[in-house]
């Protein structure tokens, strides 16, 4: 191994700005224990980093300090005899810094994450601690039940959120289709209430009693609609169609098929009668007089 | 606050770890100066890098044990704790709508390498501007913007073999840089 080039390769600047890959990684620790060389531009090269930001320090903002120390106010370790005020510095100067760890352990209170050897500190105010935890474990299960509580209560709103919610779209739906609905009437109900327009009822001939057909025609602007909806369902492959009689001759008026309550149809210049035979779908030239359903005579103005 | 008091790293490292906020105290007040201008190098903007910082400690006091002194300095892994939350910060949503980030893009694309005005060129990225621009780019995305080599190949249009050796050769010459 050239351990020269492997130090002049960039990978340990890489590892140690944590740049480096899994790999790169398990071979330079690997690498670190067993030369020495290696170790060393290691040090080397994290120390120069150090340097470097230490020269380039940047005061922060004084409410830093402040706001972490707020933050974290409840992992640090209970203070040893500081009971009256927190405070973030010493309050005796520490010379030897192993005589403060000592001390630590035979003083300690509580203090979470240590080694085993140190829980055999003497725990002094064990009563306290036992009203504390019994009350904490009361506060604990007053809490739990009214989760469970809140939660089950949570859990019927939501229910009854979305059921509402179902019912507000149903409403809006049905309103749409109101609205549909009502400006076709709306339409409907202008066509027939024009002044110009003259109502044409058509009767059935004989053997088609019960058909009817009404048909409003403008006398001014020749448009002409029907309402047809006394006439059987026309079968399969089968249409009415309406004809204006004039003068004696059968005149194509127009389709009726697939129009909601009035249907407009062809304008009519001159009309004596009006008159639906079942025709072909589609149409027919002439009408077939066999199937003639209704007809209904224009009043002469 | 006790200015005679001055620990080893090694005890530093024992105290943080039995949660003595005196040694924490003791930890921001020798090392946030240093840990700030870090995350300065990634977050420009100082009142934000402030923000990163009281966040980035709120990290080493609850990661502390997972530092391990076999493996490094501390200060090397507070620096890089801090590294990856500014990285985080910058990459996060409300700071890629605001404008400082602008001014971090323009900064990268700008090869004129006369960006020397800006407050963020302070400790180890003044260190990188002093090298030639094609090795710079390199340390400036993988580095300080912590693209992956993967990412800088398709910005770049530089083939993956090529980024891998000219990253190397920057990281080498960042050492020469830097020693002196």
């Amino acid at each position: 191994m050239n351990i020269e080039a492997y130090i002049s390769s960039g990978v340990i600047e890489s590892y140690v700005l944590g740049m480096a890959d899994a790999q790169e990684i398990a071979e330079l620790e690997q690498l670190r224990l067993q030369y020495p060389a290696i170790q060393q531009a290691i040090d080397e090269f994290e120390e120069s980093l150090e340097k470097t930001a230490f020269a380039a320090a940047v005061s922060p903002a004084p409410s830093v300090k402040n706001k972490l120390f707020f933050e974290l106010e409840n992992e640090f370790a209970l203070p040893v005899k500081e009971k009256d005020k927190p405070s973030f510095a010493h309050n005796t100067p520490i010379v030897d810094i192993q005589s403060r760890i000592n001390k630590t352990e035979e003083e300690t209170i509580i203090e979470t994450n240590f080694s085993t050897e140190q829980t055999k500190a003497v725990v002094k105010p064990l009563r306290y601690l036992k009203a504390v935890s019994v009350a904490a474990i009361l506060l604990l299960i007053a809490s739990a039940s009214l989760n469970v509580y809140f939660y089950s209560k949570n859990n019927a709103l939501d229910e009854q959120v979305t059921a509402l919610l179902n019912d507000k779209n149903t409403l809006i739906a049905s309103n749409k289709s109101m609205q549909v609905k009502y400006t076709d009437i709306y339409a409907n109900l202008m066509v027939v209430s024009d002044t110009n327009v003259q109502k044409v009822v058509l009767k059935p001939v004989v053997g088609k009693e019960g058909s009817l057909a009404t048909v409003y025609w403008n006398t001014f602007t020749k448009d002409v609609y029907v309402v047809a909806d006394k006439l059987p369902k026309a079968p399969k492959g089968k249409q009415y169609q309406l004809w204006a009689l004039v003068n004696g001759k059968p005149v194509d008026a127009g389709m009726i098929d697939g129009c909601n309550g009035v249907c407009k149809l062809k304008n009519t210049i001159q009309a004596q009668t009006f008159a639906i035979t079942l025709e072909k779908t589609g149409g027919s030239e002439s009408p077939d007089l066999t199937q003639l359903y209704v007809l209904g005579n224009v009043k002469s103005s | 606050m006790e200015a005679s008091v001055k620990y080893t790293e090694t005890e530093l490292v024992y105290l943080l770890k039995q949660r003595q906020q005196s040694a924490f105290s003791y930890l921001y007040d020798n090392y946030s100066g240093a840990l700030l201008s870090v995350i300065i190098n990634i977050v420009s903007d100082t009142e934000l890098a402030n923000d990163v910082l009281q966040e980035v400690f709120v990290k080493i006091w609850r990661q502390i044990e997972s530092y391990d002194n076999t493996k490094g300095r501390l200060f090397t892994w507070m620096m890089n704790v801090a590294r990856n939350a500014s990285i985080d910060t910058v990459r996060s949503k409300g700071f890629q709508n605001s404008q400082q980030n602008q001014e971090l893009t323009e900064t990268l694309y700008d090869k004129g390498g006369s960006t020397q005005l800006h407050t963020d060129k302070i400790g180890l990225r003044k260190v990188v501007h002093e090298l030639k621009d094609e090795y710079k780019v390199l340390i400036e995305l993988a580095y300080f913007e912590g693209y992956t080599q993967d990412e800088i190949s398709k910005m770049l249009d530089i083939p993956l073999g090529t980024v891998k050796t000219r990253l190397r050769t920057a990281l080498t010459q960042l050492r020469g840089v830097i020693k002196q």
